[in-house]
């Protein structure tokens, strides 16, 4: 074989096996995708059909009529979770990049450490502290609690990215008389656009798609997440599949979303290192 | 979320610490004015880093101590109005050591993260050397592998059941299609099968994870390193295990550790797809500690569980924080 036929039959090896890589990764949310558009009695017909067998909307129509409220729900608490995490983690990261304090170390330690705690753990200490300061099935305390994915990971990413601002513009800004708090807001806030950006969008998914919190700390009835609707689903008596997976679809929105129309800020969050926990 | 510091390659190049040289002081009225704007950048800095620290204080701190406490109390819902509840001495570890699901929960969950970690590492590693590969569409490929990533964990729960139904479901159907079962396999339902089936719903979710990292990892070692082994006549698979291997094991070290944290914190997934279930065969310290508080509201008991999970997550703290090493003491800029 010469080499050029050698590199031809590497190149389809390599996209076979991409394929199916591909195709074993991906058939889970695709087969949701498809499933969210067959009747239930298509479901459970006892056959796989690739496409959407006999196509129907019978399913949104349920969650758009039983599900509306809950996806203002999530909208709310993802978008309370990205603020909750700007306000902290933005001037937090500052004061840890670009500033020599003694304490940051160990806020650092703190919050690389923050990150191992798992949320079981503080769902169980929380629930019991918000029932006592009344925090319990409501919008703040389900922020807060969902501040935890949020925020370290912010604040950490944040700070990496602050590393890699010149201190230049930082310095002529005080030489010209800026306040601190001038330079933060003038300076540093526009030089960081795209990595708030970044760091907002990530905290959002994580109080979009939150669960655990939202099945302890909203024990009660009011307010209700999609992700908690789509267990109540799954939780009925007999459980209408199609509606599951409707549902399932719509909770996947922001992230395909993200997915299509930001790819660069996937880029930066995973790069920066995010990684999913 | 976990937040890697080092060895992706990723972090930013780093400044020289220390900025500018600062006035050295003591001379004169130009030094008392430089020492006010000191103490001024240094309140600022502590402004700035307050709200940080009254966060990681009530959203950390406070419920891993107060889990401390609660697991030494008896705590009923009738004791819940008030912030403590009678004391309890040790039954609630006792209870943790002599209750049967807890004890298989605690060891599941071993094996549950072995496992996973075994998977994903060898479907990942696979997937980054593919990657490192030409073939056309690979960006593409690499944009949509991580689509498992982007999944909220309670979703792919959700998708998991559907698919691993009995009678119905996709797998089942896809399976005998192809002729590689004979007759339906009892994925949720069957005690002895239904672990199998979390583990293989928890390596898919991590397949994204461990893909890019290695995947960087592989892009970091120089194309003369392997060029000069292949020159030196290394077949690939030596290339692979004296070359390529050592080059990214600190790599492969961290992206075990996080797992290893992922891994032991897994309740969405499993919540969603056995919920424990069948007759505990899938509880995991997670779901079974949510069990003993949420549903039995045996809070003390659920508490003593957390614990016993914390110890085991925080087995990778040293480990990590040192692998996180000058990035800690980092900073630029000025000296207040």
């Amino acid at each position: 074989m010469s080499r050029a036929q050698r590199k031809l039959a590497q190149r389809g090896l390599s996209l076979l096996a991409a394929l199916i890589a591909l195709v074993v990764v991906l058939f889970p949310v695709y087969a949701l995708v498809v499933g969210s558009f067959e009747s239930t009695q298509t479901l459970f017909s006892g056959n796989y059909y690739w496409l959407p067998h006999a196509p129907t909307l019978s399913n949104y129509t349920t969650v758009f009529n039983e599900q509306t409220g809950h996806i203002l729900t999530s909208l709310i608490v993802g978008a309370g979770t990205a603020l909750l995490a700007l306000v902290i983690a933005v001037p937090a990261a500052y004061a840890l990049s670009k500033y020599r304090l003694r304490v940051t170390v160990v806020v650092v330690s703190s919050l690389i450490v923050a990150q191992i705690v798992p949320s079981i753990v503080l769902a169980t200490s929380l629930f019991i502290v918000f029932h006592w300061v009344h925090l319990l099935n409501s919008y703040p305390g389900l922020i807060l609690a969902d501040g935890t994915y949020a925020i370290p990971f912010a604040i950490l990413v944040l700070r990496a990215f602050f590393f890699a601002l010149p201190n230049e513009l930082l310095y002529a800004a005080r030489a010209d008389g800026a306040t601190e708090w001038q330079t933060f807001r003038l300076i540093l806030i526009p030089l960081a656009r795209s990595a708030i950006v970044t760091v907002a969008v990530f905290a959002f998914l994580m109080g979009w798609g939150d669960f655990i919190f939202a099945l302890t700390i909203l024990n009660g009835s009011g307010i209700e997440p999609i992700t908690l609707g789509i267990y109540t689903y799954l939780g009925n008596y007999s459980t209408d599949w199609g509606a599951v997976m409707a549902s399932a679809a719509v909770a996947l929105v922001p992230a395909g979303v993200l997915l299509v129309v930001a790819q660069r800020y996937i880029a930066t969050g995973l790069t920066a290192g995010a990684v999913k926990g | 979320m976990i937040t890697l510091q080092t060895a992706t390659g990723a972090t930013p190049p780093q400044p020289r610490a220390g900025g500018p040289p600062q006035a050295l002081g003591g001379h004169g009225p130009a030094s008392a004015r430089r020492i006010s704007a000191r103490s001024k950048q240094r309140l600022a800095a502590w402004l700035f880093l307050i709200p940080a620290i009254a966060y990681l204080l009530f959203a950390f701190a406070l419920p891993i101590v107060y889990n401390v406490l609660l697991s030494f109390e008896q705590v009923s819902p009738a004791t819940l109005s008030h912030f403590f509840s009678p004391g309890a001495g040790f039954s609630n570890y006792n209870f943790i050591i002599n209750d049967p699901t807890s004890r298989d929960a605690i060891f599941r969950t071993l094996e549950f993260t072995v496992g996973s970690l075994v998977g994903q590492f060898v479907l990942g590693f696979a997937l980054a050397l593919l990657f490192t590969t030409t073939f056309p569409g690979r960006t593409l490929a690499r944009s949509l592998i991580i689509v498992p990533w982007l999944v909220p964990l309670i979703v792919s729960g959700v998708i998991f059941k559907f698919l691993f139904q009995f009678q119905v479901g996709a797998i089942n159907t896809l399976l005998m299609d192809v002729g590689l079962a004979s007759r339906p396999i009892d994925w949720l339902d069957n005690p002895h099968i239904a672990f199998w089936t979390i583990l293989v719903a928890n390596i898919w979710l991590g397949i994204p994870f461990f893909t890019m990292l290695l995947y960087s990892a592989l892009q970091d070692i120089p194309e003369e390193i392997k060029e000069a082994a292949a020159i030196d006549g290394a077949g690939p698979w030596q290339r692979l295990r004296l070359v390529i291997f050592p080059m990214i094991l600190p790599v492969i070290e961290v992206t075990f550790l996080l797992g290893f944290v992922f891994t032991v914190k897994v309740f969405d997934l499993v919540i969603g797809l056995t919920g424990g279930g069948p007759a505990n065969a899938t509880q995991l310290i997670t779901t079974w500690s949510y069990n003993l508080s949420f549903q039995v509201f045996s809070f003390g008991e659920g508490a003593a569980l957390n614990n016993v999970l914390l110890v085991l997550a925080m087995i990778c703290a040293p480990i990590y924080l040192w692998l996180s090493g000058d990035s800690l003491r980092r900073s630029s800029g000025v000296a207040p």
